[in-house]
C-alpha cells in the first residue's frame, strides 16, 4: 500500500507520523512540558537559554510549538471524522433512498451549503464558547457539504449497480447492505476525502486559534500567529516561526498525502 | 455562434425562484436553531457570571421569553423579507451595518477577486498545456494552499509593506491620510487574488487537462484545424465549469477575508463579524449568515443563467 503513494507521499506519511509521536509525548509529559511557566525573560532570541527564545510573557517558544500539535492534530482528526461521518451517512442515505428523501435532503444540502463557511464556523464558535471540543464540533457541522455530494453521487451509481439489485432481490438485510455493499462502494471516497479534510482542519483550526475561538487553556499555533503581526514589525521574528514553520510543514505533508492517495484511487 | 436569442423557460425560472426562497427560509431556520439549542442569546450578552435573574431579566428585554414558534415565524419571515432587526451591541439595524461594511470589503475584494480568477485561468491553461510550467505552477500552489492564510497575510504585510515599504502598512485610510485610496487597497487586493490562486489555479488545470483531451479536438486537429482554433472550441466548453467555480467564490466575496480585515484595519464585512463574535451580538451574526447566505444563492442563479447563455449543452437538455 505505501509502495502506491511514491516517495513524496511516503515522506509526507514519515512526517506526519512524527508530529504524531512528537505531540504524543507532549501529552503524557515526556517533553516540551515547560510551556506555561516563564524560563527567561521576555523576547529572548533563539539559541540563548531557549531553542527557539521566548514569547511576549517569557514562555519557552520550543516547548509551545511542540504542545501546539496536540490541539492541531485534535482538531484535524476529529474535524476530520467528523466531517465524513455526517457528510458520508447522510450522503449515503439520500443516494441510496433517492426519491423524496434525496429531494429534501440534496435541497438542504445546498441551502446549508449557501451560508459562507467562514460565517458558519464562527456562529457556531460564538453559539458554542470557545474550547477544542467547538472546533471540532464546528469543523463537523458545516463542512460536510462537500462530502454529502461525493458520497451521495457514488451510493447513487451502487443503487443501480446490478450486483447490488440482485443482492436486494435475493432479501439482503439492510446490516449486510451496508456492511457488505455500501461500505466498500464508498471507503475510496471517503478515504480521500478524510485526508483533505485533515489538511483543511487544521487550517481551520489555526484560523479559529487566531481569532480567539480555540482552547484557552492549551498552547496553539494559531494563537502564538495571533500577535505575530506586531512582533515582527518590531524585528521579533522568532515566535512566527516557531508556529508557522510547524503548522506549514503539517498541512504540506496531508496535502501531499491527498494528491498521492487520490492519484492512486484513480 | 450567431443563433437567435433563445426564449427564456419561464416555469423553470419561476421554480427556481420557489427553491431560491425556501432555501433561504431553511437558512434562516438553520441559524435560528443553532441559537436556540446550543446557546441562550441572553447569556451570551452578559457573560458566564450572571444571576438567573438578570437573565431572566435580559430574557425579557429582549423578547426571549415569547414561545419558540412566534420567535421563529418572526426570523423567518424577517430574513425573507430582508428586514433584519437591530444589532443588540449597537442598536442600529443589522442591515445599515452590514451595507457600510460592504463598501470597504468589495474595495479590495473585488479587484482581488478579478485578478486572482485572471490568473488562475491563464495558469490553469498554461499549466495543463506545457510540462515545465504545469511543474512550477503546481510547487507554487502546492506551497499557497499549504501555508495557512494568518501567515501569508502576515508575511505579506511584513515583507512588502514594512520592510520594503512599497505598500502602506494599513490597508484603509485613516482621516487626514493624504494619498490615494487606490493605494491602500493594492496590498489586501493582491494578497486576496494569491490566497484564491492557490486552489483554483489546481481547479482550473484539471478542467482544462479534461477538456483538452476530449476527442472531438483530435477530430479538428487531425483536419488540419490549427491550434488556435481547436483551443478556442475547448475554452468555449470550459466556460461552464469555470463560471461554477467564479460563482463559488461570489460569496467569499462579499464575506471578505476575516484575516486580512483584522491585520489590514479594514472596516468591512469580515471584521463586522470578528466584532459581533466578541460582541457575543447575535443578532447580527446570525443577519450576516442570511445575508451572505441570500447573496450566495443569488450568485448561483446568475451564473446559471450565464451558462445557460453561453453553453447549448445546457439548453437542449433544459438544465435551468
Amino acid at each position: 500500500m505505501t509502495r502506491a503513494l511514491g516517495r513524496a507521499g511516503r515522506l509526507a506519511l514519515l512526517g506526519i507520523g512524527g508530529f504524531v509521536v512528537l505531540a504524543l509525548g507532549a501529552a503524557v509529559g515526556l517533553w516540551a512540558q515547560a510551556w506555561d511557566v516563564p524560563v527567561g525573560r521576555p523576547y529572548m532570541s533563539p539559541g540563548t537559554g531557549a531553542w527557539l527564545g521566548t514569547d511576549a510573557l517569557g514562555y519557552d517558544l520550543f516547548a509551545q510549538a511542540v504542545q501546539g500539535a496536540r490541539v492541531s492534530l485534535v482538531a484535524g482528526v476529529g474535524g476530520a471524522a467528523g466531517t465524513v461521518a455526517v457528510g458520508g451517512a447522510l450522503g449515503a442515505w439520500a443516494g441510496l433512498r433517492g426519491g423524496w428523501t434525496d429531494r429534501l435532503l440534496s435541497g438542504a444540502t445546498d441551502a446549508f451549503a449557501a451560508v459562507p463557511s467562514v460565517v458558519a464556523l464562527l456562529a457556531m464558535a460564538l453559539a458554542l464558547g470557545p474550547g477544542v471540543s467547538t472546533v471540532v464540533v464546528a469543523i463537523a457541522a458545516t463542512q460536510w457539504t462537500g462530502v454529502f455530494r461525493a458520497a451521495r453521487a457514488e451510493a447513487q451509481r451502487l443503487r443501480a449497480a446490478d450486483y447490488y439489485r440482485a443482492a436486494q432481490a435475493m432479501g439482503a438485510g439492510t446490516l449486510h447492505q451496508i456492511g457488505w455493499h455500501l461500505v466498500p462502494a464508498l471507503r475510496p471516497v471517503l478515504l480521500s476525502a478524510l485526508v483533505v479534510l485533515f489538511a483543511h482542519a487544521v487550517k481551520v483550526e489555526a484560523l479559529l486559534a487566531y481569532l480567539g475561538a480555540s482552547a484557552p487553556e492549551l498552547p496553539s499555533w494559531g494563537k502564538l500567529l495571533a500577535r505575530s503581526g506586531s512582533e515582527l514589525a518590531r524585528g521579533v521574528w522568532w515566535p512566527t516561526l516557531a508556529a508557522s514553520a510547524p503548522l506549514a510543514l503539517l498541512v504540506l505533508c496531508a496535502q501531499v498525502l491527498a494528491d498521492r492517495s487520490g492519484r492512486r484511487s484513480e | 455562434m450567431s443563433s437567435p436569442r433563445p426564449p427564456i423557460p419561464w416555469p423553470a425560472v419561476l421554480r427556481r425562484l420557489v427553491v431560491a426562497a425556501a432555501s433561504l427560509a431553511l437558512v434562516a431556520t438553520l441559524v435560528f436553531a443553532t441559537f436556540e439549542w446550543l446557546a441562550d442569546p441572553a447569556a451570551l450578552r452578559l457573560g458566564r457570571g450572571a444571576s438567573p435573574e438578570a437573565r431572566e431579566a435580559m430574557r425579557a428585554a429582549m423578547g426571549l421569553d415569547r414561545s419558540v414558534g412566534t420567535r421563529l415565524l418572526e426570523h423567518v419571515a424577517r430574513a425573507i423579507t430582508f428586514d433584519f432587526g437591530p444589532s443588540q451591541a449597537r442598536g442600529e439595524p443589522a442591515g445599515t451595518l452590514m451595507l457600510q461594511a460592504l463598501g470597504p470589503t468589495l474595495a479590495y475584494a473585488l479587484p482581488g477577486w478579478l485578478l486572482g480568477t485572471a490568473a488562475a485561468v491563464l495558469g490553469g491553461l498554461a499549466a495543463a498545456r506545457r510540462r515545465g510550467v504545469d511543474r512550477a505552477l503546481s510547487g507554487l500552489s502546492m506551497a499557497v494552499i499549504s501555508t495557512s492564510s494568518v501567515i501569508v497575510v502576515v508575511l505579506a504585510q511584513h515583507v512588502l509593506a514594512h520592510r520594503l515599504g512599497w505598500f502602506p502598512v494599513l490597508g484603509w485610510p485613516l482621516a487626514g491620510a493624504g494619498a490615494s485610496p487606490l493605494v491602500y487597497v493594492m496590498l489586501p487586493a493582491l494578497v486576496w487574488a494569491l490566497l484564491q490562486w492557490g486552489p483554483d489555479v489546481r481547479h482550473y488545470r484539471a478542467v482544462f487537462e479534461r477538456e483538452l483531451a476530449v476527442p472531438h479536438l483530435d477530430g479538428l486537429r487531425a483536419r488540419g484545424v490549427p491550434e488556435r482554433r481547436a483551443l478556442r472550441h475547448a475554452l468555449r466548453a470550459a466556460v461552464g465549469p469555470i463560471v461554477a467555480r467564479v460563482g463559488q467564490r461570489l460569496s467569499h466575496v462579499v464575506v471578505g477575508s476575516v484575516v486580512i480585515e483584522e491585520l489590514f484595519n479594514i472596516p468591512g464585512l469580515g471584521a463586522l463579524l470578528v466584532a459581533a463574535i466578541h460582541e457575543a451580538d447575535a443578532a447580527l451574526v446570525q443577519a450576516i449568515a442570511v445575508a451572505t447566505a441570500a447573496v450566495t444563492l443569488a450568485g448561483q442563479a446568475l451564473c446559471d443563467g450565464v451558462v445557460w447563455l453561453v453553453d447549448p449543452r445546457v439548453r437542449r437538455r433544459d438544465v435551468a
